[in-house]
């Protein structure tokens, strides 16, 4: 069955947020639809982490009205709001480095568990954690390194290792905050062609902020541009590519 | 804690058990000391050594727990037994309300409201003469005998055996706890803790349990204190036994729960033997305590185990 095209899993509308004088988000109206891959790009401090952190609740919009799966979700609290099915990775590495991937991987799933007030349920709590840990892992291509610590990975690993977590959740929408940040370039080309087979595979619906143009229009459906905290493209990556204003902003040139 | 060490501390705790067979009067009121104090250090590292959520106020619980058993004992006629797990769950439940207001803050913030709400009790302990006797403290704690045949705790050895039973209990409760899903978050916290809430953890609600069962079972050590003592006084409020508990832990190996116990008896050892060669002992102890941060930071149980594991990982590579 598909949902009516008009529809949106992910709905934003006149999302402002201001930080005194400052707009780092101006009226910004999106809607990312289910199974869609939707890049947000931008220049730097043009308001893409902002908007990810407006989304997960971690920042509370100044105004406008933020909708997931037809019920507002603004304002809410971030554990309410991931615990829904919005899960994020963050722009510079977030992990325990002390624990193991796969202890990494449980954890994030654990998160999820009806049962995880339980007192004496820890066993199955873990077992089934564990067991949407593992395939999440196996998603993501890090079987063979998922008992290491965390913090000893490779950072390209690292990288997917938070995906992986995010994965572990089942979330509804994966929200990637520069997946490729800090990596080289033979590193980028790894995790880029994990993450597009990973992609494709899972269907996943996806917001991803990133830099790098080669690995926008590699993976993305749909890119959306912000500039000053404002939407001045949507579109298919082709049309965007040609977008005049989009040229311009990045040239530095739009005032 | 690996499966190899089980065995060891079980061999540990016989030897307790058997240690009032073989030791004089004064050592084994020594013994029951260190007890008691590993039972409060091994509660304080709950929260040190599993959760980073550094206390310096840890002696609320401690004195909080004494004055209520002390209280309950001198006052109601209530039998010993009670009068302990009464104190430990009075501590516990006043720390969901201490732990609320501390987790509104982080990091320094967190441990200065801990002092705080420790150096209120402090200054209640001196003001509310009529409960806790003021600067005179309250003396002259019975233990009374209850009913069930637990008047044989009431000896000197069989309070020792209820020490040691209160200990091994809090151990394994404590054991369970870290090593179980919940446990599990609090590592997390410990390790990154705005991780743990993007993961769609509530950590305060986390933070304020484990502040709560770290309070009760410290609590539950200051229960056994004051009728242990005969006596409880403003001393178990001060902060300098909130800064010497977080000594014991580090000393000990924080996040081992076994460590911190260790740290409490050679506290009190070094206490012991340094004081009847010097008055400034504490000098000295500082010292040592110094070059543990310095050069052992994983404390005295990590020494072992590290060294145990050396030795497994040498025979088994060895010709």
């Amino acid at each position: 069955m598909h949902r009516a095209p008009d529809v949106a899993l992910l709905d934003l509308d006149g999302v402002t947020r201001r930080y005194g004088a400052l707009v780092a988000l101006d009226q910004v109206a999106m809607r990312v639809e289910e199974g869609e891959v939707r890049a947000v790009i931008g220049p730097n401090g043009a308001g893409k982490t902002t908007l990810f952190n407006v989304i997960t609740g971690t920042v509370k919009p100044t105004a406008g009205l933020i909708r997931f799966a037809d019920q507002a979700i603004t304002g809410l609290p971030s554990h309410q709001i991931c615990r829904l099915g919005i899960s994020r990775t963050f722009q510079i590495t977030a992990l325990f480095p002390e624990m193991s991937a796969r202890e990494n991987a449980r954890l994030a799933a654990q998160a999820r568990h009806p049962r995880r007030w339980q007192p004496f349920a820890g066993a199955r709590i873990f077992k089934e954690a564990q067991a949407l840990a593992d395939a999440a892992l196996e998603q993501l291509g890090l079987s063979g390194i998922a008992d290491r610590p965390a913090g000893l990975l490779s950072h390209g690993d690292q990288r997917l290792l938070e995906v992986a977590m995010a994965m572990a959740q089942q979330p509804r929408v994966l929200l990637l905050d520069e997946p490729t940040q800090g990596l080289s370039v033979e590193e980028t080309a790894q995790a880029v062609d994990t993450l597009a087979r990973f992609l494709q595979a899972s269907r996943m619906t996806v917001l991803l902020v990133e830099h790098d143009m080669e690995v926008v229009f590699r993976l993305a459906h749909r890119i959306t541009v912000l500039h000053r905290g404002a939407v001045i493209a949507d579109g298919a990556p082709d049309e965007v590519k040609a977008d005049a204003r989009v040229q311009d902003a990045y040239l530095g040139g739009l005032d | 804690m690996s499966a190899a060490l089980r065995p060891l501390l079980i061999v540990v705790v016989l030897v307790l058990a058997l240690a009032p067979f073989g030791l004089p009067p004064f050592a084994m009121t020594l013994l029951t000391e260190a007890l008691i104090l590993g039972l409060f250090a091994m509660s304080l590292d709950l929260m040190f050594g599993y959760t980073r959520l550094v206390s310096f106020g840890h002696a609320a619980a401690y004195g909080l727990g004494a004055y209520a058993s002390g209280w309950l004992l001198l006052h109601t006629g209530m039998p010993l037994l009670f009068a302990v797990f009464g104190a430990a769950l009075l501590t516990g439940v006043v720390a969901i309300g201490i732990g609320w207001m501390c987790t509104l803050a982080t990091g320094v913030s967190f441990s200065m409201l801990t002092l705080a709400f420790a150096q209120l009790l402090y200054a209640i302990s001196f003001k509310w003469t009529s409960v806790t006797g003021g600067s005179d403290g309250l003396a002259g704690i019975p233990r009374t005998p209850g009913p069930f045949g637990f008047a044989a705790l009431t000896s000197k050895i069989g309070f020792y055996y209820l020490v040691l039973a209160c200990l091994v209990g809090a151990f394994l409760l404590c054991f369970a706890l870290v090593r179980s899903p919940f446990g599990a978050v609090l590592r997390g916290i410990r390790e990154n803790e705005a991780k743990t809430i993007a993961l769609g953890y509530n950590t305060r609600l986390y933070k304020i349990a484990v502040v709560a069962v770290a309070y009760a079972l410290g609590g539950l050590a200051g229960a056994l204190y004051a009728p242990f003592a005969g006596f409880a006084n403003t001393e178990l409020l001060f902060w300098l036994l909130s800064g010497q508990v977080l000594i014991m832990v580090i000393v000990g190996g924080s996040g081992t729960l076994v460590g911190p116990i260790l740290g409490a008896a050679f506290f009190m050892l070094m206490e012991h033997q340094l004081s009847s060669w010097t008055e400034a002992w504490a000098l000295y102890f500082g010292l040592i305590f110094i070059a543990f941060v310095l050069f052992a930071p994983q404390g005295i149980w990590g020494l072992a185990t590290g060294r145990l594991q050396m030795g497994r990982l040498r025979r088994a590579s060895g010709p």
